[in-house]
This record gives structure tokens, sequence and C-alpha cells, in this order.
């Protein structure tokens, strides 16, 4: 139980930035909607101006730099800090150790995903407006799944990646070439752009002229990125087992 | 107390690329006794320990610690259950406080001792409630070995205790080592401050260049190395000392130096045959034996 204790208190901090950048955002393009959605070059509903200032725009790029941070720690970050010597004498295995880390970081992007669902159906009605409930949660879901797949590119990069900046240099570079890669003409009709499928944009489960989440979200693909997402985290845990400290 | 061994090492070797940190090494050390690792910076007493942690695995050989296989990752785990370490900067978790530390590492360890934890928390001082980083590096080597301590290990490593502490807490520290070995924890720590090793092992294993070069009881050392000074009217040729026990011959015009390890009786009885005009008998401190040593394995 304590090495999740010590797992959240390592990530705290930086947990809690996000939480607290990611909702103060919300409310504020709740609160100044009107000011928002004028920027656009047509009139928005509010509807839209949410998805493209949320799930599509700022805060969607924000979330995935926020989940990409939230990946870098782990035993090598520790050997910087020189407290690695400390864990590694502790009765615990170093894949059990990667794995409470992982979860721990799961969890706190499962969080950070609600926060949008949570302020912005909450928000709306006392600016007037309103956002669906179940709108937000499928998104929720959307970033779930997409913040975990962001996050364990951190993961794996710390894991391999010693130094201060290298693990984020490293973990940044990895998520730039895979955006570049999965937008390659080719590769354009596959749904393999974790940003599209956590925005909707072009995938048949959204309707863009309403901005709206239509049809069934895509278990089977979710599922898949959930099934990436955990091999990752035991291949982190393997390269884990067979570094020296 | 009966002493059985409680690290053994055969062959164990580790290399980085083309440099070899430990070469061979066969390490033996007995239980219920303090044991200095000493050797010089970089000699690699911190790769050792590494090893028998598991912190850094061996290109070649084996090793067992209180009978658990230090290749084996399942054996490793179950053997530190049983065994504390003390790191060499003493880093702490630095966003803990001293008591979130306690209960972190107490939760690892169901034989705790609270009597020990508390008994020591009043000895050495220390605040439940400051952050480790605020901790200054003396009172981080007291919270380590209270985190050691209080689970009564069967065996306490620590690698370079004393670095960068000063006089008083160098002496705190010898002391509580000194205790700990009188509650029947076995200590094997590495150092390369002759003084303390001197001051408080039983046992040294010297190790240079990643060789062991001497594995001996500070005791028998005491008993069995003597400095032997010979004066003769006309100088001698080296080979006429080369026998057994003779570690070491220095020749200084008609001054012959030897320094016998073992078989001094003998060795005197020869000189005397040979009619030196003086001689000179002195015991041996750790450090002369060290430096000739080190000097030698090179």
């Amino acid at each position: 139980m304590m090495l999740w204790y010590k797992a959240w208190r390592e990530s705290r901090d930086r947990f809690l930035l996000s939480a607290v950048t990611i909702a103060a955002l919300c409310v504020g393009f709740v609160v100044f909607h009107r000011q928002g959605a004028e920027i656009s070059d047509r009139p928005l509903t509010y509807l839209e101006y949410i998805w493209r200032i949320v799930y599509k725009g700022y805060l969607r790029e924000l979330f995935v730099l926020l989940a990409l941070l939230l990946g870098i720690g782990g035993l090598l970050r520790e050997r910087d800090h020189g407290t690695a010597g400390f864990t590694l004498a502790l009765p615990v295995s170093r894949p059990h150790l990667v794995l409470v880390r992982a979860a721990t970081g799961l969890l706190e992007i499962a969080v950070l995903s609600l926060l949008p669902a949570l302020v912005i159906p909450a928000l709306s009605p006392l600016v007037g407006q309103f956002y669906p409930w179940s709108q937000s949660i499928q998104f929720a879901i959307l970033w779930t799944a997409g913040g975990a797949f962001i996050f364990v590119i951190g993961f794996v990069a710390s894991n391999v990646f010693g130094g201060e900046y290298t693990a984020p240099i490293a973990a940044f570079l990895g998520l730039l070439l895979y955006s570049v890669i999965v937008d390659l003409p080719f590769l354009e009709h596959y749904p393999l752009d974790i940003h599209d499928m956590m925005s909707g944009v072009g995938m048949p489960y959204f309707k863009s002229s309403v901005a709206t989440l239509a049809g069934p979200l895509p278990w089977a693909e979710l599922a898949i990125i959930f099934l990436i997402v955990i091999s990752l985290v035991a291949l982190a845990g393997r390269i884990a087992e067979h570094q020296d400290f | 107390m009966s002493s059985t061994c409680i690290i053994e090492t055969h062959e164990l070797t580790k290399r980085y690329g083309s440099f070899e940190a430990v070469c061979s090494l066969n390490l033996r050390v007995n239980s219920h006794r303090i044991t200095g690792f000493l050797g010089r910076n970089g000699a690699g007493k911190s790769t050792t320990i590494k090893m028998l942690l598991g912190m850094t695995h061996p290109t070649a050989g084996a090793g067992v610690v209180l009978g658990k296989s230090i290749n084996n990752p399942k054996e490793n785990r179950e053997m530190r259950r049983e065994v504390a370490y003390v790191g060499e900067d003493k880093q702490l978790y630095a966003y803990m406080t001293v008591q979130q530390l306690i209960r972190f590492t107490k939760s690892f360890y169901p034989d705790w001792q609270r009597d020990v934890e508390h008994r020591l928390l009043q000895q050495y001082g220390l605040p439940l409630d400051r952050k480790v980083k605020a901790l200054s590096k003396g009172m981080r080597t007291k919270l380590a070995l209270l985190l050691a301590l209080s689970r009564r290990p069967a065996l306490l490593i620590l690698d370079e205790p004393s670095e960068g502490l000063d006089p008083v807490s160098i002496e705190e520290l010898l002391q509580a080592l000194i205790a700990a070995a009188a509650d029947g924890t076995t200590v094997f720590f590495s150092s390369h401050q002759i003084a303390e090793v001197e001051r408080i092992a039983e046992h040294v294993c010297i190790i240079d260049r990643g060789k062991l070069v001497m594995d001996v009881s500070l005791d028998d050392m005491r008993q069995d190395y003597r400095r032997i000074t010979l004066g003769f009217t006309q100088e001698q040729p080296r080979e006429k000392f080369r026998i057994q026990g003779i570690q070491q011959i220095q020749t200084s015009g008609r001054q012959v130096v030897l320094l016998a390890n073992q078989n001094a009786d003998a060795i005197l009885e020869l000189a005397r045959s040979m009619e030196p005009v003086s001689i000179d008998i002195s015991a041996v401190g750790l450090r002369e034996v060290f430096l000739e040593t080190v000097k030698e394995a090179r």
C-alpha cells in the first residue's frame, strides 16, 4: 500500500497542477463562452464552441502534454536524485514498482479526463447554456484511453532514458514522430491517430455538423489501446528488471 | 555465537564495456562480526555491494547472501527482507517527512521493532515533522541508520557510511555500528577511511582494481604482521630475503626493511644468521598493510 503512497507523492504536484489548470481553463471557457465564440469566422453553437475549444482544441492539446509529463519518473529518475538505492533495497520486485507507478499515473489520467466532463455540464446552466452529460462522459472515456496512450509514451521513455531532461525530450519527440507518421497520406484512412480518436475528428462516431458524438464509441479500438498500454507497461517492467543502478 | 558464512561470492565479475569494475571476486564474510571492506576510490567496493543487493547485475560469477542467490531476482528479494542497506549519499525521499518515511519503511517489514525506533528517535533527536530535504547529511545518516536498525536486520550493509560526515557524526555512527553488532547484526561496511575500519572492524577485506587482495582478521594481522628492519655492514641482495612469509622487501643502502605477514620468528632466525649489526622489530598497523598491499597489487 505504501508503494502507492510513494507513487502518489512523486506525481502529486504535477497531477494537482494539471488538475487545477484544466479545471480553471474549463471554468474560463464556460464563463467567457460569448467572447470565445466570437473569435470564430462564423457563429458557433455552444456545443460547437465547447468542442472546438475543449475537446478538439487548446485543452486537448494541453491535456496531451500534461499526460506525457505525468509519465515521466521512475527508477532512472530516482537514480539521478540518489534515492534508487533506498528504493531498490526494499523487498519489492522492480516490475512491482513499475506497475504501481503506472497504475497511479493511469488513475490520475482518468481523473484529469473526467474534469472537463464534470466542470462543463455543471457550470453551463449558470451561464444560461446546456452541455449534455452524456457527451462529456463519452469524451472523458475517449480522453482516458488517449491519455493513457500518451502517458505510456512518457512512461516508457522514462524507463529507457536517464537524466533530468532526456526522458521528457525523448517522450516529446516520440509523440511528435507518432503524430507525423499517423498523418501520412497512406495511413490517414486507418483509425490510428489518437488525437483524432480523442476529438472525434473524421471518426464514424462523431457528427461534425453538430459537433457531437453520435454513434457508439469504438469499444474495440479502445480495448486495443488499453492492451497496447498494458503491453508497454509490461515492457517498461522488463526494461527496469535488466537495468543496472 | 557460532560464525557462519553470510556473504559468499564466487568469481563475481562486473564489466562496463572494456572496463572491469569487479574482477573474479571471491569474497567471504562471516556472521556476527564487523567486516570492513577497504579500498581506494573506484576500487569496486560500491559495485560489489550493489551486486550483492541485486541493484547491479553481475557480468559473470555468482554470489550468495544469507543463503539466497544474488543472481536470482526472487531469492534476492527474499534476502532483502533480512538485509538493511545504507547507501553512500544517504539520499532518502526528500518530499517525505521523517515520520512519513518511517511509516513508509516499516510497512515493508512485519518484524519492525518499535522499541528500537523510539529509542533511536530519542537518541538521535530526529524531528518527526521535518521534511527529509531539510535534514543535514548527518541527520540523514542517522535517519537511514534508524530505518535500517529498527528492522533488526541479520545483515547491515553500509557503503562509505562516514562519507561527508563531521567527526562527531562519524563517532556516533561508529558507536551505532558497534552496538548493532553487539545486538547480533552482522555488519559489512565499505570505506576508504583506514582509521575507522581499524577502530571497529574485526575482519577486513581489501579490494583493489576490482580484485580481492587481502582477507584477514585484524587480530591475526596485529599478531602476525611485523616490520623487521635490518642494518648490515654492506649492501645485501634482495633475493636473499625472498622466503615464505615476507610480503615486501625494501632495500636502502645497507638497510633492509621486511614486511612479514606470517612466520616472523623463522624470518628473524634467518635474519640473525646473516649477522646484521642491528635488528628492529615493530608491529604494523592496518594503514601500513593497506598501503603496502595496494602498492604491491599494482
